[in-house]
């Protein structure tokens, strides 16, 4: 928590400390009149929400509006906010690059070879997109790969975009939740003072019981929910198998982050191997990977065109239309729009946290509400649930509610292990629910790409981010499993039930 | 414990007012105040330290159990050492 006594620092609000939420409050209503009553999925549109929000509640300070436009600033410096983005940048690089390679043919090849019809698709592809996030620890990136690869293949083949998007999603819920080296299973464990491994091991009697239902309601809900199977031409032909390839780079990126080194080492080694697979066994020319369009008429233009190896990448165009493009440069700017909103988003809740917001929450839970040990458990659920609707980055919803998390635990001497678990599911179940939330919208900048790459992908077939969230089976179980788990009493246990062991910081 | 026996502890459905034994020292964090000095709740169980310093409200303690009522969920106990101060 943020020193608030001093007077130079302090951040008060006419209203007290209930408007301090007004940015945040005001971009929710923005999102959800956007994005659900108008249907419009632009994550540039969100931007201006956030932006008017955040004007509109300067306008409510007390005192220099200097202090605000001071926190905002420390807002958008984070770390959180440059982890996800990280995430989002080499995530939508190595997808782009993957796909240039073909691995969607290769995809729709194998589906029809395996005989995995539109029925079963979404099952199949809820189970991998929880290996591939377990593995390499961030949903986000699941979430960008699995949207970018697995998609369109699946929609080739019948099933219904919702469903199948929604399937994605959930697969990114289990890894956030349950991957030793996601950055929220360590934010939980080290905010609790309990150890990773003890965390992770304890949290797989909640997550296993909502993937066997989630895993069931795909397969049901794949039968009888099913679009039109498309024409897409030389896809899953004999001659697309090759496209598969890519799964050693998919794999290199899992092995590389399973053995412990940094999310950006382990997708670099995924981007390097794809691009040399895509060279080597001629999947993609060099100018599908980067490409200098410069104008003809230029003589430097003309004569790096003629030299062997950098020729490849310098693509002569009409003047007017020079551009740098190619998988690296469109799998990295799809996400600028999303970036610049998460900057903001975050320096919004940091104006709430200053503000006194979120300690004007904890007062009336702790006061009010939270009166038994299972109404404590209830409230952690809730409110969990209530801050990642305001901070849409996950991570950083988990930080600003982790304390509070403590403190209403040890009200009740409920385990580091237990308030871990309640922390990390439900943070990892609503950042994909919410229309608005950041692991949502990543896959829903990665699908709004398609309709250029695909002649055959329609607008229509694009998902609109406010009718997903009921197809989020994984994530909407968690959260039940966890209110049935405060109410039973169901995995509860208590400071004197077990020590944690020596709490292990990455 | 390894880690196959942590995968499987606390899959009990664990009741909202555990009880204690005259004699049981556990760990537990000091949660409030009562009419006669601090309190440890532990779910709705409610242990009194009447004996105990008040500095140590929100510290991690070890107790031990003087009496307990297993009808009304509460009962004594008496601070036998200090785990963690108050943060």
């Amino acid at each position: 928590m943020s020193d608030t006594s001093d007077e130079s620092t302090t951040l008060r609000f006419y209203g007290g400390r209930a408007a301090s939420a007004i940015p945040i409050g005001f971009f929710i209503v923005w999102a959800i009149v956007q994005s659900g009553l108008l249907g419009i999925g632009d994550t540039s549109g969100l931007i201006v929400g956030i932006l008017l929000g955040l004007i509109v509640g300067m306008f409510f300070v007390r005192g220099a509006w200097k202090v605000y436009a001071d926190v905002l600033f420390d807002g958008m410096t984070q770390r959180v906010a440059a982890t996800a983005i990280v995430a989002w940048l080499w995530a939508g690089m190595f997808a782009e690059t993957i796909q240039a390679g073909g691995f969607v043919d290769g995809l729709v090849w194998a589906a029809d070879v395996a005989q995995v019809g539109a029925g079963l698709f979404p099952a199949v592809t809820f189970v991998l997109a929880a290996l591939l996030a377990t593995g390499i620890g961030t949903g986000y990136g699941t979430a960008i790969a699995f949207t970018a690869l697995v998609f369109p293949a699946g929609v080739a083949i019948g099933a219904a975009p919702v469903l199948l998007f929604g399937a994605i999603l959930s697969g990114a819920v289990f890894g956030d939740n349950l991957a030793p080296v996601s950055d929220t299973t360590i934010v939980s464990a080290v905010t609790q003072n309990a150890d990773i491994g003890g965390v992770v091991a304890s949290r797989f009697k909640y997550a296993i019981v909502a993937a066997v239902f989630a895993f069931a309601a795909y397969l049901f809900a794949g039968q009888t929910m099913q679009g039109t199977p498309v024409d897409v031409g030389s896809a899953g032909g004999a001659g697309t198998a090759l496209g598969l390839v890519h799964l050693l780079s998919i794999g290199v990126v899992i092995v590389t982050a399973v053995r412990g080194r940094h999310i950006v080492e382990a997708i670099s080694w995924g981007i390097i191997l794809s691009v040399v697979l895509n060279l080597v066994l001629g999947l993609a020319e060099a100018s599908a990977i980067v490409a200098f369009e410069a104008p003809r008429t230029s003589g430097i233009v003309q004569a790096l065109d003629a030299v062997p190896v950098i020729g490849a990448l310098v693509v002569p165009v009409d003047p007017g239309n020079a551009a740098v493009s190619g998988s690296l440069y469109t799998g990295a700017v799809g996400f600028f729009p999303l970036i610049v909103l998460v900057l903001l988003i975050v320096a919004a809740a940091q104006v709430m946290q200053r503000g006194g917001g979120f300690e004007a929450i904890q007062e009336f839970l702790l006061e009010r509400v939270a009166t038994t040990v299972r109404r404590a458990e209830t409230t952690m659920v809730v409110g969990t649930a209530l801050v990642n609707a305001m901070i849409t980055i996950n991570t950083a919803a988990e930080i600003a509610i982790a304390p509070y998390i403590r403190t209403l635990g040890r009200r009740f001497n409920i385990n580091g292990y237990r308030r871990a678990n309640i922390l990390d599911a439900n943070t990892s179940a609503l950042g994909y629910i919410f229309p608005w939330g950041g692991g949502l919208l990543a896959g829903f900048s990665a699908m709004q790409r398609l309709p250029e790459q695909y002649e055959w992908f329609t607008q229509a077939m694009v998902v609109n981010p406010a009718s997903v969230f009921p197809f989020v089976f994984h994530g909407w179980f968690l959260v039940a499993v966890f209110l049935l788990a405060a109410w039973t009493g169901y995995g509860r246990e208590y400071v004197s039930d077990r020590a944690s062991e020596e709490v292990s910081r990455v | 414990m390894s880690r196959f026996e942590s995968l499987f502890a606390g899959l009990t459905f664990r009741t909202s007012t555990p009880a204690f034994e005259v004699g049981d020292e556990v760990p537990a964090f000091v949660t409030g105040r009562g009419d006669d000095g601090l309190l440890v709740r532990v779910g709705d169980t409610v242990l009194e330290l009447p004996d105990a310093d008040p500095s140590l409200l929100d510290a991690k303690v070890q107790i031990e159990i003087e009496s307990f009522d297993a009808r009304t969920h509460r009962g004594t106990a008496r601070v036998v050492d200090v785990l963690e101060e108050a943060e």
